[in-house]
């Protein structure tokens, strides 16, 4: 019964891992395309979702393996790291402050002093969505890709440890792009917006002149959305109808001064966000696949296949196939050995059973039922 | 039929009906249902023993009662085959060309059939049989010698320059399948559970291949003397009988090959085909089996060739 509940719990993990990767694309390609805002709200929703069942999943596990003894195991030999760096920190520093915002319906107020900070949040908060695609290696444990254990394994492993050190790598080098001012994107865009930041905290604005000339830097800057005096809106680049369709509490802050407050748009940074995770996303899928479908074959001709025969001719009598060798491999390590086998093993072997009858194709569970039905029949 | 044959033929019937073993002839089923029983009577005695089963009886006796159970149930099953081999798979057109006799031919194979049923009451005889059998059943001879009449190399040479058999490739296949029919002909002389052969090879000496071509001679009048000589011959050591002919060559090859040999076997991914790893490994051990090295390196390239 317990077994039974196990392996439904294991099918809704698969499923659910399924399920996030196609969420994460559609959380990229929407931001790329400019969804509308209720579609990409119904797409962050399930983001939290999806992080809050498998931060779960992470502290099940660890918790049965904490009390059975082998916490250690599971998180260094089981993957459980894995399970891990794709729950909690996304969580917590990703979908978790996604869904605060859309529940309290806006982007924080800030002070132009705070600026800096918040954008360096807002990056912190994209940085941590990297690490969603830890979970494609969630979904490869599951995948038996291989008869061999072996082939399997080293597969596997290499696969892992490719992903791993890809998305640890952007991971570490977007951390320092954090603390460290390198031009790019971002600090165009920061530059922009500290532009505006510093005119609204600077200028008197109680001057018609200082508004006007915010009015026409506005709209001379696509970064800026709105610009509001007091209960007056000044400068608007959408409708409002529009700004209710397409904007979202992550895609615009807001930066006031006194009476005056500036809304600056952050679709761009999400947009070119997105697209890298997409390009990210797909590196992985293709390095994945690559492994999958052209490395695993390759480890199986040249290392697995040859030794799962030379292990059956050697444990099995009356098995006498040879190991094919590619002319091309014929010095590898295997194959020379595969050489030894056919060469010297395999006439010894023949030799040795010349006269004998071939092992039987037929096994004693064959008989199982037979031999249970006439045990019965002569109980009965 | 008493209790215990009933028993001895359900228990049987339930082993032959086995699907892992279908693709086999009767006699190669036969050989793997011996194996079973003497692999796993470690397990199988306790149960044969029970009440349900064979109570009061030692696992010899047990043994016994089996196999004849078994050997009555192929020998059943074995009357299609032969029919089947000996009315439509043979080719006797040999016979015409190797005698002068028209009506040889009905009475060559008669006599055959008849040393074939002898040779089947021998449980020695019936294990040379197999090989032999499957090889013809399976017809080894048709598929290689097709390829070796379109190269034109060594064995063909050896078949029409060397032994020269002047006649067409269907009559040398029927030489052939004969040959292999009729190799454990050398069983006859024996008293059970005596080889007359070496060890292991089987390879017999050429004093005692011509006893039994008199012995079988006498049996067979109307079969021609090419293929009496042929058949017998080809449990002798080619390497040190050269004289020993091109169809015997062959004939004890294919029967060798085909003892375990089994149609559409699944072989598996990294190992190479069954035909092509026997003969590889028969070239190695051709002075053991007294096989002729040439022959195999021919068949070996042609099994290559089409990944047999």
């Amino acid at each position: 019964m317990r077994d039974k509940l196990v392996a439904i719990l294991e099918r809704i993990v698969v499923v659910a891992i399924i399920l996030v990767l196609v969420q994460s694309f559609l959380e990229d390609l929407s931001q790329l395309l400019d969804w509308s805002w209720p579609t990409r709200r119904a797409i962050l929703i399930g983001a939290f979702a999806f992080d809050l069942f498998f931060t779960i999943e992470f502290l099940s596990r660890f918790y049965f393996a904490f009390i059975a003894g082998r916490a250690g195991r599971y998180i260094f030999k089981e993957r459980g790291w894995i399970d891990f760096v794709a729950s909690i920190p996304l969580l917590l520093f990703s979908s978790g402050p996604l869904m605060i915002a859309i529940a309290t319906g806006g982007a924080p107020l800030i002070g132009v002093g705070r600026v800096l900070n918040l954008l360096k949040v807002i990056k912190a908060i994209r940085i941590a969505r990297i690490l969603r695609l830890m979970r494609v290696l969630k979904i490869f444990q599951y995948i038996k890709h291989a008869d061999s254990t072996m082939a399997q394994r080293h597969v596997s492993r290499i696969t892992t440890l490719a992903v791993s050190i890809f998305v640890f790598v952007v991971f570490a080098a977007s951390m320092v792009d954090v603390f460290v001012d390198l031009p790019g994107l971002d600090s165009d865009f920061r530059d922009g917006a500290l532009g505006v930041a510093h005119f609204v905290d600077e200028e008197d604005l109680a001057a018609q002149d200082n508004r006007e000339s915010l009015v026409r830097f506005a709209e001379h800057d696509s970064a800026i959305l709105l610009v509001r005096d007091g209960a007056q809106t000044r400068y608007s680049r959408y409708s409002d109808e529009f700004y209710r369709e397409y904007f979202g509490p992550a895609d615009y802050t807001y930066v006031t001064s006194d009476d005056v407050g500036v809304f600056v748009d952050l679709r761009p940074l999400n947009r070119a966000q997105a697209r890298e995770s997409l390009l990210y996303f797909l590196l992985i899928v293709a390095t994945i696949a690559g492994f999958l479908f052209i490395y695993g074959p390759h480890f199986a001709v040249t290392v697995s296949d040859p030794i799962h025969v030379m292990e059956r001719g050697m444990n099995e009598h009356g098995y006498n196939l040879q190991a094919r060798i590619p002319k091309k491999l014929a010095g590898d390590e295997v194959f020379r050995l595969a050489s030894a086998y056919n060469h010297y093993f395999l006439p010894m072997k023949d030799r040795s059973e010349a006269g004998e009858s071939a092992m039987s194709d037929l096994k004693m569970d064959d008989l199982s039922d037979f031999l249970d039905d006439r045990e019965h029949k002569d109980s009965e | 039929m008493s209790t215990e044959e009933q028993k001895a033929t359900a228990f049987v019937g339930r082993l032959l009906d086995n699907p892992a073993i279908a693709r086999y002839t009767p006699l190669q089923k036969e050989e793997q249902i011996i194996q079973f029983l003497n692999a796993n009577s470690g397990q199988l005695a306790p149960t044969l023993q029970s009440n349900q089963f064979f109570p009061e009886r030692s696992w010899t006796q047990i043994l016994s009662i089996l196999l004849n159970a078994l050997m009555s149930r192929i020998d059943e099953e074995l009357q299609k085959y032969l029919d089947q081999v000996f009315d439509r798979i043979l080719n006797w057109d040999f016979v015409s060309f190797s005698s002068q006799n028209s009506a040889g031919v009905d009475a060559c194979r008669d006599e055959v059939r008849t040393i074939v049923g002898e040779l089947l009451e021998r449980p020695d005889a019936r294990r040379a049989f197999t090989g032999s059998f499957a090889a013809v059943y399976f017809g080894s001879a048709r598929r290689y010698l097709d390829h070796i009449y379109s190269r034109r190399s060594y064995i063909h040479f050896e078949l029409t320059k060397v032994q020269r058999l002047r006649m067409g490739k269907d009559q040398v296949q029927g030489l052939v399948d004969v040959s292999l029919l009729l190799k454990p002909v050398v069983h006859l002389l024996t008293t059970p559970g005596e080889n007359p052969g070496a060890q292991g090879s089987g390879l017999i000496q050429p004093q005692y291949a011509e006893n039994v071509v008199s012995h079988v001679r006498k049996k067979a009048p109307n079969l021609p003397e090419q293929a009496l000589a042929s058949a017998v011959h080809a449990n002798m050591s080619f390497l040190d009988y050269g004289f020993v002919e091109a169809t015997s060559r062959l004939a004890s090859i294919f029967s060798a090959r085909a003892r375990n040999y089994a149609p559409g076997m699944k072989v598996d991914r990294g190992a190479d085909s069954p035909d092509k790893s026997w003969l590889s490994i028969a070239r190695r051990n051709y002075k053991f089996y007294g096989f002729d090295v040439k022959m195999l390196d021919e068949l070996y390239s042609i099994a290559a060739e089409n990944m047999w």
